[in-house]
């Protein structure tokens, strides 16, 4: 066993253990850190495959951004077990459904009677400075600026579509504005009135 | 080429070696005498008001999600920066636009607020 196969193998068997644990795992909050060792372990597998900017971005992006994400919602939904363990039998067909189908995919992909790997030869190994980011750059601001555009509206729409859900305005905060202290005048916060003098009586 | 991320496998061995020896010599050497007053939560010397579970405000989240969306810049223009010196005029000038588009966004947040915590 070489190496390199010695290190696939180890990082394999971690992550099925951190996925089987998520789902395992009775606290949200270690569910959504063994989330993060799925994806570290995950990005080691892709590295081994040579992938390393894909690598990289998993690392940068998911276990960066992603997961703090995830941990916001995780504390933000009051967690109690138990109710939400409550429509367990209700969303069952529907588990089971997408299971399958998920399952049936793999079975497909593994038993290689529909896609032979002979069909889809390996890629001949890189030379010590080949650099995956450059070719990836030099394809997608040669062929693909269209879709790169296409991809900055896209973000563009999240932040409008992330702003417009969550932005709530407190009514019950105060707070000064001191362009308009400073620009107050006499006759806004005094006024003379001229009357009669009172007499006593 | 694996070769190169060699030094990075070698940092992870011995980050876990290191996490690992740690705590477990922590565990080990130090002594534990845990008695229910220590285990018990502190909170300021009175008796803890309410579960450590409640609600987080939702403009955490907010935050949360402007900080992927531009985050996610980085994966586009760190190819874009190592490629410069070979792309044409046009993919320069695709990246501008690319973050005209986004700066516009950052715009639209910053002038709705969505920055402020009030």
């Amino acid at each position: 066993m070489s190496f390199q196969l010695f290190i696939f193998y180890v990082f394999a068997i971690i992550m099925v253990f951190a996925a089987a644990r998520v789902i395992t795992v009775r606290n949200p909050v270690y569910a959504a850190m063994f989330l993060v060792l799925t994806f570290f372990t995950a990005a080691a597998i892709w590295m081994l495959l040579e992938a390393e900017f894909l690598a990289v971005t998993l690392v940068l992006v998911y276990v960066g951004a992603v997961m703090v994400l995830f941990l916001f919602v995780v504390m933000m939904l009051d967690i109690n077990v138990e109710p939400l363990r409550e429509g367990f039998v209700k969303y069952l067909p529907v588990g089971i459904l997408v299971g399958s189908i998920m399952f049936l995919e793999m079975v497909f992909l593994l038993t290689q009677r529909y896609f032979p790997s002979e069909n889809f030869p390996a890629p001949a190994a890189k030379p010590a400075n080949y650099s995956n980011t450059e070719e990836l750059g030099r394809l997608l601001y040669s062929d693909y600026l269209f879709h790169f555009e296409v991809a900055a509206l896209i973000l563009m729409v999240a932040i409008v579509a992330a702003i417009a859900l969550t932005m709530r305005r407190r009514s019950d905060t105060k707070y000064q504005r001191p362009g308009l202290q400073v620009q107050v005048k006499k006759e806004d916060r005094l006024r003379v009135v001229s009357m009669d003098t009172e007499s006593k009586s | 080429m694996l070769a190169n991320y060699f030094p990075v496998l070698l940092f992870i061995a011995i980050g876990i070696v290191m996490g690992v020896v740690l705590l477990t010599a922590g565990r080990v050497i130090g002594p534990s005498r845990p008695n229910k007053e220590k285990n018990s939560p502190y909170e300021c010397g009175f008796e803890a008001f309410e579960d450590a579970r409640m609600k987080f405000d939702v403009r955490y989240y907010l935050v949360a999600i402007l900080f992927i969306i531009f985050d996610l810049e980085i994966t586009f223009l760190v190819p874009w920066a190592v490629v410069l010196d070979t792309i044409s005029p046009a993919a320069y000038i695709a990246m501008a636009l690319f973050l005209f588009i986004l700066v516009i966004g950052f715009i639209y947040e910053w002038k709705k607020g969505a920055l402020e915590w009030e």
